[in-house]
């Protein structure tokens, strides 16, 4: 097996408690099975409650997933004690959608992004700072913004700044979760840019998550297509949009809004609850 | 523009937090009143005129003039002198209850709060079942109990007071706890207890600190309350409360007596509040700019 | 057909701490009965603005100076009274936003809020309301619209609180809807679902739309015509037609550019336009055209005088010194894609 990170068969279930005790189950995950080669670039589309959201959640252990195992570099993580977990965790770091809230507003980005490296320990705290400045660099940030506060920045930058901060711990594994989704569409532009840079310069390999296709086809070369906690289609990101095999990606495929392509009505206009 | 020039345009935290204070004209006079009260209570040895607890019976119950400018009390006592010692005791109280029991209140917050389970379970009834009593009648029936004086009315209030901080902490945490900053901290492997100083405290801290500073202006005058009615600081202790307490008989012919210390009391709480109030904007950084 | 609304020559500064800050400069639209306008440009353009400045929904406290005409169905509305304007606003201008969850509140079913709607603007009995608020949640294909009603805000996904919101926004029959960033926060299939609703809703009913939007790929599928925002000016506009297979400012370009394609991909080593630099402040002033310190055309004349509103075809406006100059240029925008 050369996989660097192997999801075998996971499966995820919440359990909420009702007003009179009655428990209600949600199968956010349903069987999931996908294997990463080092280097490569995979993404997952799919609309909100498809579980591509609680997926990243199990690959960073966040929560532990209710079957199944994942695997980085052969060694089960799935429910690793904290403490074991820990020097592993360096290895897969994470981005998240919401530029806003992923940063703490009372720290500075200095402190913000040499955090996981103080967390790590073993470095010296200028060797920390330098490469922290290495990384904002090559995010596009001046040296200076150490010195600020994140509501000093734009949605866009603030989204570097999570990026930096991510590969402080020189992970292989970087898991981007919706990170453009709240962003303009030129700003979008410029951090997939900067992502695919940091790619080629760092041989990173990426979990892209997204629910338009267009951003997913763009930045990963194999593309997963999932809906309801269950992957629906697996192949390369071209094969994918030309011959898509589900009629569901087909609907994926027709959503993406695309300047000079007609408007056309969905199959299926009405919703229920 | 380089990082020196920079930094020298940059003002400081603190110098920032004073140009806001310097903007808010009633937060100014808050800060103005309660650091009056505080130097007054500092000095006191050097600037009461008299000695608090020296007696001059012949002088008994003066009207303010040259000699007294507060007047004097039943025993000749200079109630200036007083006043100014009774802002000492009157600040060093509120301070304390509100330190110890804000300390206590936010580390059982935030432990309740981060952790959740039976602990916080626990912490929930024994705040609940605090809270249920109005908390003048139950610090009232602590002293009491544990006998009167100005220690244990401390403590009795300490006690009362540690629910609100508590609920307080533990709201915000759980706020806090779900934001992807903490989220992110975990996945790079951040102990629970850094989380907790590191990530979640400091983000939680702004609503405590106001309710803090309201409550030390809360705090004074509950310890005076009690201090009225007997039980807190006992004469000749020249409290603000116990001297209102001995001065009610005089109230009448000898208003001077119970409307100096009673006028201390009023403009001390009312510093603390307008503090209490501008600070909300001061600590918030997204206000900074 | 004639314009139900006619912007013209629209001004409008904020108090701020020092002073005034200029946020729209000479802003003039165009909005026809069942049609849809679209407004475009990234944040800060100004474009949400120009929609609370037609329903005087503004952040001044009263203290905001607005110049210029807004014409709405013959009726000049910045001469109209707060008092006039609030009955103007809901019925005959609605709006819609991002984030439909704030504009519900969360203790009431959807059917309590809806026929308090309906009874504040018509005297009919709450039963007659809710009869009403369920051919209204069906027109927006709402299926069991009965159990809908029933729901409690939190209960409805994203996609169908939006259409809650526009069957709310519709219910008075309004001159004029205008959708401030509605999609933006919906899955692409759920987007495809709720813009189509609103183009059929607004030929259905007559109702003209002023969509906005930062994403150029979503306006052209909805629009009829464009105009895009910059700084607070409109810096192109015209028939959607035209912008898109013409673009002529460099900013329209570069948005264009800005939008994935499925035809690009990272691994062929194609780069998306971005950008440089972000939006300037509307504090900061500028002699030249605000877009010159972002723009890979400017030209000295860019940077020291503003330019002005061009014609370059039937109706198709654009607001550039070197619009033409720049126009063989556009392989450049366009190639970048493929150059790295």
């Amino acid at each position: 097996m050369s996989a660097l990170l192997e999801i075998d068969n996971v499966t995820k279930t919440f359990r909420t408690k009702g007003f009179f005790g009655k428990t209600k189950e949600v199968h956010a995950l349903n069987g999931v099975s996908l294997s990463i080669e080092k280097g490569e670039s995979i993404g997952i589309v799919g609309e909100s409650g498809c579980g591509k959201s609680t997926l990243a959640n199990l690959i960073v252990r966040l929560d532990e997933p209710t079957s199944g195992r994942i695997l980085l570099d052969g060694t089960d993580i799935s429910h690793m004690k904290e403490d074991e977990l820990r020097p592993l965790r360096r290895r897969i770091q994470i981005v998240f959608q919401d530029p806003y809230s992923s940063l703490s507003p009372r720290m500075t980005i200095g402190q913000i992004v040499t955090e996981p490296m103080r967390v790590l320990g073993g470095h010296s705290e200028a060797e920390t700072e330098e490469r922290a400045k290495e990384l904002l660099h090559m995010v596009g940030l001046q040296p200076s913004a150490m010195r600020r506060y994140p509501h000093e920045f734009s949605g866009g930058q603030r989204q570097r700044i999570s990026i930096a901060r991510a590969l402080m711990t020189e992970p292989e594994i970087l898991i981007l979760d919706e990170p453009t989704s709240a962003l303009d569409v030129s700003v979008q532009a410029q951090v997939l840019n900067i992502l695919t840079d940091l790619r080629a310069k760092l041989h990173l390999t990426y979990l892209f998550i997204s629910h338009n296709l267009a951003v997913v086809k763009y930045i990963s070369d194999k593309t997963v297509v999932m809906r309801k906690g269950a992957v629906v289609e697996t192949g390369p990101s071209e094969e994918i949009l030309t011959h898509p095999s589900e009629a569901y990606t087909r609907e994926l495929i027709e959503a993406v809004p695309m300047i000079g392509k007609p408007f056309r009505m969905p199959d299926d206009i009405a919703e229920s609850v | 523009m380089n990082e020196a020039a920079e930094a020298a345009v940059r003002p400081s935290r603190w110098k920032e937090i004073w140009e806001i204070a310097l903007r808010n004209k009633l937060t100014l006079t808050g800060f103005a009143i309660v650091a009056l009260v505080v130097l007054v209570g500092l000095l006191a040895p050097v600037l009461a005129p008299y000695d608090p607890n020296e007696m001059n019976i012949p002088a008994r119950l003066q009207a303010p003039g040259a000699e007294h400018l507060f007047g004097t009390d039943e025993m000749g006592r200079d109630i200036l002198s007083r006043v100014m010692y009774g802002a000492r005791i009157s600040i060093a109280v509120g301070v304390i209850i509100v330190a110890v029991s804000a300390a206590i209140g936010i580390v059982l917050g935030s432990l309740s709060g981060y952790f959740g389970g039976r602990a916080d379970q626990a912490v929930l009834a024994v705040t609940d079942m605090i809270l249920a009593f109005p908390s003048m009648v139950l610090a009232l029936a602590l002293t009491a109990a544990m006998g009167p004086g100005l220690l244990n009315t401390m403590l009795a209030v300490i006690i009362v007071r540690i629910p609100m901080y508590t609920r307080l902490m533990r709201g915000q945490v759980l706020v806090a706890k779900e934001q992807q900053y903490v989220r992110a901290a975990r996945t790079f492997g951040e102990k629970p207890f850094w989380i907790v100083v590191r990530h979640i405290v400091p983000n939680c801290l702004t609503p405590l600190m106001v309710q803090m500073t309201l409550g030390i202006g809360d705090a004074i005058l509950i310890a005076s309350s009690m201090s009225f009615i007997g039980l807190g600081a006992q004469p000749p202790t020249p409290e603000w409360g116990a001297m209102i307490s001995t001065a009610r008989i005089y109230a009448i012919d000898q208003w001077w007596y119970a409307a100096f210390p009673g006028l201390s009391i009023l403009i001390t709480i009312m510093g603390f509040n307008l503090i209490g109030d501008g600070i909300r904007d001061i600590l918030d950084p997204r206000s900074r700019k | 057909m004639e314009p139900i609304l006619q912007i013209r020559h629209l001004s409008l500064s904020l108090p701020v701490k020092k002073g005034m800050v200029s946020i729209l400069h000479d802003v003039s639209l165009d909005v026809a009965p069942g049609q849809i306008l679209g407004l475009v440009g990234e944040s800060g353009s100004g474009k949400s603005m120009t929609a609370f400045a037609v329903t005087r929904l503004l952040p001044g406290g009263g203290h905001e100076k607005l110049g210029g005409s807004i014409r709405f169905c013959g009726e000049e509305l910045t001469e109209k009274s707060e008092k006039d304007m609030q009955a103007i606003r809901g019925r005959d201008i609605s709006m819609i936003f991002q984030e439909p969850m704030t504009c519900l509140n969360p203790v009431f079913t959807i059917g309590r809020q809806m026929t308090d709607v309906i009874m504040t603007h018509q005297k009919i009995s709450r039963a007659e309301a809710m009869k009403k608020a369920e051919d209204m949640l069906a027109s927006v294909h709402i299926r069991q619209a009965a159990d809908v009603l029933r729901c409690y805000p939190y209960e409805l996904s994203g996609g169908m609180r939006q259409r809650v919101m526009i069957g709310i926004a519709l219910s008075c029959r309004p001159k004029l809807l205008i959708a401030d960033e509605p999609t933006t926060a919906l899955d692409v299939t759920v987007q495809a679902k709720i813009l189509y609703l609103i183009r059929e809703a607004c030929r259905r009913l007559g109702t003209a739309v002023i969509f906005i939007s930062h994403d150029l790929g979503v306006i052209s599928q909805i629009c009829d015509t464009v105009a895009v925002m910059y700084s607070g000016h409109i810096v192109e506009a015209g028939k959607a037609a035209d912008v898109f297979e013409t673009p002529e400012h460099p900013y329209t370009r570069a948005l264009m550019a800005a939008v994935p394609k499925f035809t690009v991909s990272a691994a062929a080593g194609d780069r998306l336009f971005a950008i440089p630099g972000i939006v300037p402040d509307p504090s900061e002033a500028m002699a030249g055209c605000r877009f010159a310190p972002r723009c890979p055309f400017a030209t000295e004349i860019c940077r020291t005088a503003p330019p002005s509103d061009t014609l370059t075809g039937a109706g198709h406006l654009v607001y550039c010194h070197n619009w033409q100059s720049a126009a063989p240029a556009i392989g450049v925008l366009r190639g970048k894609e493929a150059e790295a």
